[in-house]
């Protein structure tokens, strides 16, 4: 029944883990740009989600859409005016935007908000249900409902809409997808906006389970690639996988062993799959 | 008022320094103008309370001022414990400098902002003794850091009076220099393990502690404590700094069903793991956390889940020292809010500090470093201060207090007990 209970714990963890990597992953899959600011991105949307409660009284669920909105209008400005400028550069070009949007953010954030943890806490959502014995952390719980949805909305839109197969075309082979008439700058712009967007939501609702500082950004976007990684790049479901494959490994390691091992957990995920393989559970090999 | 508030980070030193002297001039400028419809009261009271040795009051201080460096940690993980030393510095800053000085001399506090991170702070003492050019120093926030800083002080022959620190391993280190104002981090569950649990009947416990210096040295004192009293420690662990989950332990606890709880934390973590055994409905009779279950934001933070929740205090706005009533009136009317713990104890390290300089009449470190050793004396905190050969702390007394309907009421020692101990703690299934 515990080890139900720890692996409980792990699922609904690894479905915030999910919203994020998705986002990360849907990036590098349409623009091949490892965008390491993501992290980053996650970060504001969970300050904006604390500051709206902590000043305006409103609730976790309410300032949600305000920081997808606020970020979705934020990755548009960073692709429009950043980020496109090293589409089909090499790679370092882009690594190395990214990696100074992203310090440039945590400084911002350390300088206006200090390193201080913070955390909200909006009271119908602390505790736990009782399930069959199993005790369900509601806000963890609402968490896990709400990053399923938005990710598997995200992937229907991918799937069925017009604009979603135009994403998924550039995605599989730009040049093509250009020559059949698809704005593929439109595509990135949009795909970027989308993938901060979803970094926001996540952000958000990681305000809602855990405390927060400028620097969190940083943890989670080494799992992120953990994620990924195990998933397979550019790979929707894989991204999925990974991540509730993380929570589970993760919980579950601290159960058997220790907490502090647990942490390392996702850096051995990393480096297991690397070795056996490399293309993740879902990818194409290239 | 002198006070340099500056905060240095790691890399990007001069653009966070400069926005948070900002920050912290603003701060500072509001505060200083409240001070200044009271110093007159303040003066007043402080003329024959704690600042019985100072020097008549009316006399504008000469001279060089007496420059005294420390780094606090005001940000980062243990920012809003350490802001309280830091304003207690400063307070004792304003009270000498508004009455006659230090030996007759201005008091001037540079104090810089380690964050939290022990390296960041060894290198602060460093600039602050080579570049800075202090003439005294007073200890930092927390273990970490003071261990870290101690290295730097010991090597320059600065005392150092450790008014936030208190794991054991600081004064074994062999330290000539270093001076505990309060009791070690060993025995804050002292009172809690060997009197408290056996009148409950309790025989088992979980000990949980951060990886740190200072929830190190309060875990394994616990540890130790159990093994007296003759109580099972079903689990034992540490988990990782900066903890964001702590699930799988509790549920490990769960299991274990333990009749006691107790945690070496700090103020986030112990919110962390009371908000997390909520949610998993892990139930014992007792819990206990260092530093966070003793601060005002414990309550803020958990509401009524706070109620219940047992903690270690080094001294309480209540108990009646010499001085206490002069010293919460001044920091309220300073800071605009009240003080804990660890304001209390920043404002012991200076008291004690100005005691032995008016003893030795003179800025020598030396005759300081004697002074320190073989002073006792009474200050705002229970006990007395005492040192023993190595500059560890004997004559303080901790307190024990308990959350109750949302107040803080201290139930151990006996003498200075404001209310009865609620205890077992209800299963949460069956609170409000």
């Amino acid at each position: 029944m515990d080890t139900l209970q720890v692996i409980l714990s792990g699922v609904l963890l690894g479905g915030v883990y999910a919203l994020f990597a998705a986002g990360l992953n849907m990036i590098f899959g349409v623009m091949r740009v490892i965008n390491l600011a993501h992290g980053e991105l996650m970060m504001l949307g969970a300050y904006i989600t604390f500051f709206a409660s902590d000043q305006a009284g409103l609730n976790p669920l309410v300032s949600l859409p305000l920081s997808a909105a606020a970020l979705l209008i934020l990755g548009l400005l960073l692709q429009f005016a950043l980020v496109e400028r090293v589409v089909n550069q090499p790679l370092l070009s882009s690594l190395l935007l990214t990696f100074g949007l992203s310090t440039l953010m945590m400084g911002v954030a350390l300088n206006l908000w200090t390193a201080n943890y913070r955390s909200t806490a909006w009271a119908p959502l602390t505790g736990n249900w009782d399930v069959f014995g199993l005790a369900v952390s509601r806000s963890r719980f609402v968490a896990f409902v709400i990053a399923l949805l938005v990710t598997g909305g995200t992937y229907l839109f991918l799937r069925r809409s017009t604009f979603g197969k135009a994403i998924r075309a550039t995605s599989q082979n730009a040049e093509v997808a250009q020559i059949c008439g698809i704005d593929v700058r439109r595509v990135r712009l949009v795909t970027f906006a989308m993938g901060s967007a979803m970094a926001a939501i996540a952000g958000s609702l990681i305000a809602m389970i855990f405390t927060i500082s400028p620097e969190m950004g940083r943890m989670f976007i080494g799992k992120a690639f953990a994620i990924i990684v195990l998933g397979g790049l550019g790979s929707f479901v894989g991204a999925l996988f990974g991540a509730l494959s993380l929570g589970v490994g993760e919980t579950l390691a601290a159960y058997w062993t220790n907490t502090q091992l647990a942490e390392g957990v996702a850096y051995v995920i990393l480096l297991i799959v690397l070795l056996v393989r490399p293309s993740g559970f879902f990818g194409r090999a290239e | 008022m002198n006070g340099k508030c500056l905060a240095s980070g790691t890399n990007d030193l001069h653009e966070r320094e400069a926005l948070s002297s900002l920050y912290n001039r603003r701060d500072l400028v509001r505060r200083a103008a409240a001070l200044g419809i009271s110093v007159p009261t303040l003066v007043a009271l402080l003329g024959t309370g704690a600042n019985a040795q100072g020097t008549p009051v009316g006399d504008p201080p000469e001279g060089d001022p007496i420059l005294i460096g420390a780094s606090v940690s005001t940000t980062g993980s243990n920012g809003r414990t350490g802001l309280y030393q830091q304003e207690a510095y400063l307070l004792w800053e304003a009270q000498k400098n508004a009455s006659g000085g230090l030996l007759g001399r201005p008091v001037e506090m540079v104090i810089y902002d380690d964050q939290s991170d022990p390296t960041t702070g060894s290198r602060l003492y460093e600039r602050l003794i080579t570049e800075d050019e202090v003439d005294l120093v007073l200890g930092p926030y927390a273990s970490g850091v003071t261990l870290a800083a101690a290295q730097i002080t010991e090597r320059y022959g600065y005392p150092m009076l450790v008014a936030g620190a208190s794991a054991g391993e600081i004064w074994d280190s062999g330290f000539q220099y270093v001076f505990g104002v309060y009791s070690i981090a060993q025995d804050y569950f002292r009172d809690i393990i060997l009197n408290i649990a056996p009148a409950q009947g309790y025989t088992t416990a979980a000990v949980i502690y951060e990886d740190a210096v200072f929830p190190l040295s309060t875990g394994e004192g616990a540890v130790a404590h159990c093994e007296t009293a003759g109580i099972e420690v079903l689990v034992e662990e540490t988990y990782p700094l900066r903890a964001t989950d702590v699930s799988s332990i509790l549920t490990r606890i769960g299991e274990a069903e333990p009749d006691m709880l107790i945690g070496g934390s700090y103020l986030p973590d112990s919110v962390l793991i009371m908000r997390q055994a909520k949610e998993l409905g892990i139930n014992v009779d007792l819990y206990a956390f260092s530093v966070g279950a003793a601060q005002p934001d414990f309550l803020d933070t958990l509401g009524e889940d706070a109620n219940y929740v047992l903690g270690p205090s080094m001294w309480e706005p209540k108990i009646e020292t010499t001085g206490n009533q002069e010293f919460l009136e001044a920091y309220r009317a300073m800071w605009d809010r009240d003080p804990d713990y660890h304001a209390a104890t920043g404002y012991a390290g200076c008291q004690i500090l100005e005691q032995a300089l008016t003893n030795i009449g003179d800025v020598n470190l030396e005759a300081l470093r004697e002074e320190l050793l073989q002073l006792t004396m009474t200050t705002i905190l229970p006990g007395e201060y005492s040192v023993d050969e190595t500059g560890r702390q004997t004559g303080h007394i901790p307190l024990t207090v308990q959350w109750q309907e949302g107040a803080k009421v201290i139930v151990a020692p006996e003498e200075n007990r404001t209310g009865e101990l609620q205890l077992p703690t209800p299963p949460w299934d069956e609170r409000g």
